[in-house]
């Protein structure tokens, strides 16, 4: 069983935040990669940068895209693509991600950016946008992409297939492989009422075919009475740490990470939400 | 359903048009969208404030909020980083009809906008070898280029002043927003340089000598030409000096044409 005192905790890794940049950097604690997101990175250098660059030199580095639109039927930002693929040179990174959402679209006066995780339908066209933007990333970057599963407030009324046979074909048809939220799950399956959420999200990944599952993310969830919110600003719920388990359980010991974006806490408690990841590692 | 109108139309339905095609309905489909809303509301607030320092805290955080969300709106981001986006604003908030009794608004918000690039920009440091051309080449070849984010912000209000008042604190502020309200009302024009101290933006206040001078050299201008626009009261040896030692100076080139 791994613990926090291991040289390295087992492939678990943290979000890099601004927050604790200078005393990651200065402590490196054992962490097997750190995950940032990539636009935060785009710019064309100063401080951010050079302290992505000197996490580098400690730890893997995971790219976690937020802003392509891998679902966009408009199709891609040339000059998205661009940045990743720079910095994409420049880190090196460990993995490169993003989600299965849409965020560009047609507005007024042309193409507009959400800047938002956008659900997509679950249908043969939409899987057919997605695997064309999936594929083309992958051309570029030459390497394959995980692609995250979505915490979606609404849907479509006219999905065609299930959310894990999206996936299943996406990833068959293009190579790409998948980042498995395990706290998207359970913020749907909250959002759904289904009876039992923890059942519901571990027939979720039962669903999934094994091999096509990269990186597993966990996270802390709110409920504000009317919805719960997938914000990352709280610890991991266990019935999140009993799906995360689960997942490992059926494929394999796959990379962790802790994700904390929103009233980000001291260092020290995102380092024991990591260590007791690396516990389920077993 | 095609993809593309799909997702047009849940854009505006976000934007408030009726919402068509969700499984979710009634309360719940509302509910949903309104997450979405909330998030792209504090996203627009979070972004803005984050290069729009100086403004936020001369309208106040909460007529901050109405105006990023107004702006993001009118201006929606075209990108997928929000540290590009917001390039509008100060021209946005200039011609803002609210904003009206503070004319130096929109100027205070060029210079937000000048300093967050200028800590986006590429690094660079002075090429010290060029700088021997300036003692063997011919003036009218020469080019002295400032780093990457270099950016003359001219105002016909006292924006450096304005901008200087609010990094400060306690009484040092106090007296400093006493020159604010002095200068303001004598609509006191400055000149200002923007180039980056270690990784931090800064302000350095120009003469107008001085500011001819940036931007002329902004421009592209040769050194000869450069020196004939800042004119009679310009320091070039002095100005040089200071280039050097607060690395405002990438280096000197030739020009080929």
């Amino acid at each position: 069983m791994a613990a926090a005192g291991d040289a390295r905790l087992a492939d678990v890794g943290i979000g890099l935040r601004q927050p604790h940049y200078a005393e990651l950097l200065r402590t490196t604690p054992p962490l097997a990669f750190v995950e940032v997101h990539s636009e935060n990175f785009f710019a064309d250098g100063g401080a951010a940068l050079a302290v992505l660059q000197q996490a580098r030199s400690s730890y893997a580095v995971s790219l976690h895209g937020v802003g392509l639109g891998l679902g966009s039927a408009v199709g891609l930002d040339p000059w998205h693509l661009d940045r990743l693929l720079r910095l994409a040179d420049r880190i090196d990174p460990v993995r490169v991600s993003d989600h299965a959402c849409f965020a560009r679209a047609e507005g007024r006066g042309g193409v507009v950016h959400a800047n938002d995780l956008l659900p997509i339908a679950f249908s043969e066209a939409s899987l057919a946008v997605m695997a064309t933007n999936v594929s083309q990333v992958q051309d570029r970057l030459r390497r394959p992409l995980l692609v995250e599963n979505l915490s979606s407030y609404v849907s479509f009324a006219d999905d065609a297939m299930s959310e894990p046979e999206f996936f299943a074909r996406l990833c068959r048809g293009t190579g790409c492989g998948m980042l498995l939220d395990v706290n998207n799950l359970m913020v749907n399956a909250l959002n759904a009422d289904a009876p039992d959420p923890v059942a519901a999200c571990c027939a979720f990944v039962d669903a999934l075919p094994a091999g096509i599952v990269g990186e597993i993310h966990v996270a802390g969830y709110c409920e504000t009475g009317e919805i719960v919110i997938d914000d990352h600003g709280s610890r991991v719920r266990p019935a999140v740490w009993a799906v995360c388990a689960h997942a490992l359980r059926r494929f394999g010991a796959l990379p962790v990470l802790v994700e904390w974006d929103t009233d980000v806490p001291a260092l020290g408690v995102l380092l024991a939400e990591a260590a007791h990841a690396a516990t389920l590692h077993g | 359903m095609d993809e593309a109108q799909r997702q047009v139309a849940l854009m505006r339905a976000l934007a408030g048009a009726p919402a068509d095609g969700l499984r979710e309905r009634g309360a719940r489909a509302a509910r949903g969208l309104e997450a979405y809303r909330a998030n792209a509301e504090a996203s627009a607030e979070r972004a803005l404030a984050a290069v729009f320092g100086t403004v936020q805290a001369m309208v106040g955080r909460d007529d901050f909020r109405h105006l990023a969300r107004e702006f993001w709106s009118a201006h929606p981001p075209q990108r997928g980083d929000l540290g590009e986006w917001g390039a509008a604003f100060p021209a946005w908030l200039a011609s803002h009809p609210a904003m009206a009794p503070w004319p130096y608004l929109g100027d205070s918000a060029r210079l937000d906008v000048a300093l967050h690039r200028n800590e986006r920009a590429a690094d660079a440091a002075l090429d010290a070898a060029s700088l021997s051309l300036l003692e063997s080449g011919d003036p009218a070849r020469l080019r002295l280029e400032l780093m990457p984010g270099s950016a003359l912000i001219r105002s016909a209000w006292p924006i450096a002043t304005i901008h200087r008042a609010h990094a400060l604190e306690g009484d040092e502020a106090e007296r400093a927003f006493e020159g604010v309200r002095d200068a303001i009302a004598a609509e006191r024009g400055e000149d200002m340089l923007v180039v980056r101290q270690g990784w931090r933006a800064v302000v350095v206040p120009l003469s107008q000598p001085e500011a001819r001078w940036t931007e002329a050299l902004l421009a592209g201008a040769d050194l000869a030409s450069a020196l004939d626009r800042a004119g009679a009261g310009f320091d070039f040896a002095a100005w040089l000096q200071a280039a050097i030692r607060n690395d405002w100076m990438k280096g000197v080139a030739v020009s080929n044409d």
